[in-house]
């Protein structure tokens, strides 16, 4: 096999249903089983949250965080789409993939989150909505983009195993993904419209709890640093899983797209410390960063996760090498992480002397809207052509007894050796 | 405000429309919600209440009469015998609290409820307007119907005061809204009608301050740094204090003349004005995307004559 992707493949000679899925599917049905609880008993029972500290990981880990590793679609959509960065259309059908199931379950998981979730109808009703509310902006611009957008950007793998599996249907679906192209390029602009606009609202969010957000993080550029993060850390994720996968089952890996894609995060992640660091000086913050607390602890962690992420980008870079660009994009992505986690957790100023500690059940109920998207993921990857590999493994899924309805016997020998070369 | 058929009728038309166009535009709905608007000022008719530290006894009476006027349950949690709560919590929507040093001299009550902020962050940040400035007298004030219990008014709150029922499958906001009934009675709030001392009093806004400043001005050197806080504090707030210790000491944050929403959501509204900006940066990236998108079609095709193998979008 060639190490190139040139096209989407489903993952092939792999059952669904295995051990770690089953694990998975164990810790979903036990967050399903607390949720009932949560409904029943009341946030308080099911969570460590309080009067003081009333945003927890649901909110800060699942939504703030999860949306930004999520954002791949966004990021390397612009990329590929906006500035014409054609090596990265093979890798788009999995970060869709993966900015859906991230969108999905954590859209979700707000709605157990909220206290009084059935009036979260009042979205349906723009008269109704409060304008100038940034949460307004974030709930209504996710639901819509997650349910619009990014949803039909994910319809075309599906149509394409339809086609192959359904013969007799293949004038109406071809007719279909005819209709699709025609509006694709105004559908994908509102994927990254939106997108634009939510990851920045969510940086707003916290643009409003003023001084209760530590100087070091509240900025009136939190927006803007929202989105700069959200770039970056899509990148990383889509890179970072795309080579676990290609490691865990044995797929060809082209570095030259990874290469780029690392290329591209290290322009990202350097630019926005140098921004992030500029803002603080700006602001004349910079002294909080050495004195001896939590806050500035916190930020030398997350400015030494961001430079060893920035080194070993470049390293990686040089040196080409899988596992160098696995650690390269794992550190970049915890940086995000800790930067989008830390303004509404650790940087966050509550009452004095309040604490908050996840309780159990909080911690299993995000862990299981975790496993539900993985869950998806693997059965995704497994069943449609979403990770990119060459045409060479093409031509070997297809003589998968799983997936034989999607041979072509009407390719000629000498467009085959064309495909293989 | 009654709403005649008519209205009804006007309204829901005018929000089909802004629903169809949310559709085909991305957000373009928000246009003429979104806009720039000037930071709220001072109602004239505002109401709201003075609380002088210096006059109060700590008797709580104001504790038990607010939760009485609200129907709210006693909360006796502390030793479970008397409604002793030690702050502000589901069932309580006004404390009073000791301020006092480990040398005991210079101490100090403080009552604490909802400030009512001239420009309130809750009100601000609340989604569907759960949480309303009266458009008369300012008060803040918050209904079930509207709210999802997401909670941001805990987080956005300078003076941590909003409170969520975190038992039950029902909660509820709890926070002061200045006995909004009592008030429509021609009643004063249950606080200020049974304090003993006259410590914390009702009145408009303006009456207020003026009743503020001449107590500066025949007791100098009483107050501290002759400060009322709420004149200007945060953008100002429709429940003022006076006190003789730092209201740092009593727990009052350090907040500038702006009010948050004006400091900090300035540019977020002038980026969403009239949803300018995102309608034209979605303009221009389905120019781009479009040239692009000729371009890469192109390509597809030809690959897919060369190999054979279907095209994938």
């Amino acid at each position: 096999m060639k190490n190139r992707w040139q096209r989407s493949v489903p993952i092939h000679g792999v059952p669904v249903f295995t051990k770690p899925f089953y694990a998975l599917g164990a810790i979903t049905l036990s967050c399903v089983v607390l949720c009932i609880y949560r409904v029943v008993f009341g946030l308080g029972p099911a969570s460590g949250m309080n009067d003081a500290y009333s945003w927890g990981i649901w909110k800060t880990f699942n939504v703030m965080v999860l949306t930004g590793l999520g954002s791949g679609g966004f990021a390397i959509g612009v990329a590929a789409w906006v500035f014409n960065k054609k090596s990265f259309h093979t890798v788009m059908r999995m970060a869709l993939l993966t900015s859906f199931l991230s969108y999905a379950s954590g859209m979700t998981l707000l709605a157990i989150d909220v206290g009084r979730p059935w009036n979260l109808y009042w979205m349906l009703f723009p008269w109704k909505w409060n304008g100038h509310s940034p949460l307004l902006e974030v709930m209504v611009c996710m639901s819509f983009y997650a349910m619009v957008p990014l949803l039909m950007e994910n319809i075309p793998p599906v149509l394409e195993r339809a086609y192959y599996t359904h013969p007799e249907k293949r004038a109406l679906i071809a007719k279909a993904e005819s209709i699709m192209k025609r509006f694709y390029p105004y559908v994908i602009g509102t994927a990254y419209v939106l997108p634009m606009m939510h990851q920045s609202s969510l940086g707003a969010l916290m643009l409003l709890a003023g001084d209760r957000v530590y100087p070091l993080w509240q900025t009136p550029f939190l927006p803007l640093m929202y989105v700069w993060v959200a770039g970056y850390m899509g990148f990383a994720a889509v890179a970072g899983t795309l080579l676990l996968c290609c490691l865990v089952w044995k797929r060809s890996i082209d570095l030259k797209v990874l290469v780029d894609m690392c290329r591209v995060e290290a322009w990202l992640l350097g630019s926005w410390v140098v921004f992030r660091l500029t803002d603080i000086i700006l602001r004349d913050a910079a002294g909080l960063m050495f004195r001896a607390d939590r806050f500035a602890f916190l930020f030398w962690l997350e400015m030494t996760l961001a430079a060893v992420g920035f080194g070993l980008l470049l390293r990686a870079i040089k040196t080409r090498q899988p596992g160098d660009l696995f650690f390269a994009n794992l550190i970049t992505a915890s940086a995000g992480m800790l930067y989008r986690f830390s303004p509404s957790s650790f940087a966050f100023i509550a009452r004095p002397g309040a604490i908050y500690f996840p309780s159990a059940i909080e911690i299993i109920i995000s862990l299981g809207f975790v496993s539900a998207a993985i869950m998806g993921y693997l059965y995704a990857v497994k069943t449609f052509a979403i990770l990119p590999a060459s045409n060479e493994e093409w031509t070997a899924m297809t003589t998968d007894p799983q997936f034989k309805s999607f041979a072509r016997p009407e390719v000629s020998a000498a467009s085959m050796a064309a495909a293989h070369d | 405000m009654t709403m005649t058929r008519r209205d009804l009728l006007t309204k829901i038309a005018i929000g089909s429309v802004s629903a169809v166009a949310a559709g085909c535009v991305t957000g373009s709905a928000l246009t003429g919600v979104v806009h720039a608007e000037e930071p709220l000022k001072v109602l004239p008719e505002a109401v709201g209440m003075l609380y002088d530290a210096t006059r109060c006894v700590g008797c709580k009476t104001c504790v038990i009469a607010c939760a009485e006027a609200n129907n709210l349950k006693p909360d006796t949690s502390a030793d479970g015998l008397h409604q002793a709560p030690t702050d502000l919590n589901a069932f309580t929507k006004n404390i009073i609290k000791l301020y006092k040093p480990a040398s005991g001299e210079g101490f100090s009550y403080v009552k604490q409820q909802c400030m009512h902020c001239v420009d309130p962050a809750c009100v601000a940040g609340c989604s569907f307007h759960a949480l309303t400035k009266n458009p008369k007298n300012g008060v803040v004030s918050w209904t079930s119907d509207k709210c999802s219990g997401c909670r941001y008014c805990q987080i956005v709150c300078p003076y941590h005061v909003p409170r969520f029922q975190w038992e039950g499958f029902n909660p509820l906001i709890v926070k002061c809204e200045m006995c909004k009934e009592r008030l429509a009675d021609g009643k004063e709030p249950a606080c200020t009608t049974v304090c003993p001392t006259r410590a914390v009093i009702y009145g408009r806004r303006a009456d207020l301050l003026a009743e503020a400043k001449t107590r500066i001005k025949e007791t100098p050197g009483k107050y501290y740094l002759d400060k009322i806080f709420g004149e200007e504090d945060g953008g100002g707030t429709q429940v003022l204090y006076l006190s003789h210790v730092s209201f740092d000491l009593l727990g009052f944050p350090s907040l500038g003349k702006e009010s948050v929403p004006e400091k900090f959501l300035k540019w977020q509204k002038r980026a969403y004005s009239y949803m300018a900006v995102p309608v034209l940066l979605y303009a221009g990236m389905v120019t781009v995307i479009r040239r692009n998108w000729a371009g890469h079609e192109e390509h597809m095709e030809h690959e897919e004559k060369r190999t054979g193998l279907r095209s994938q979008l």
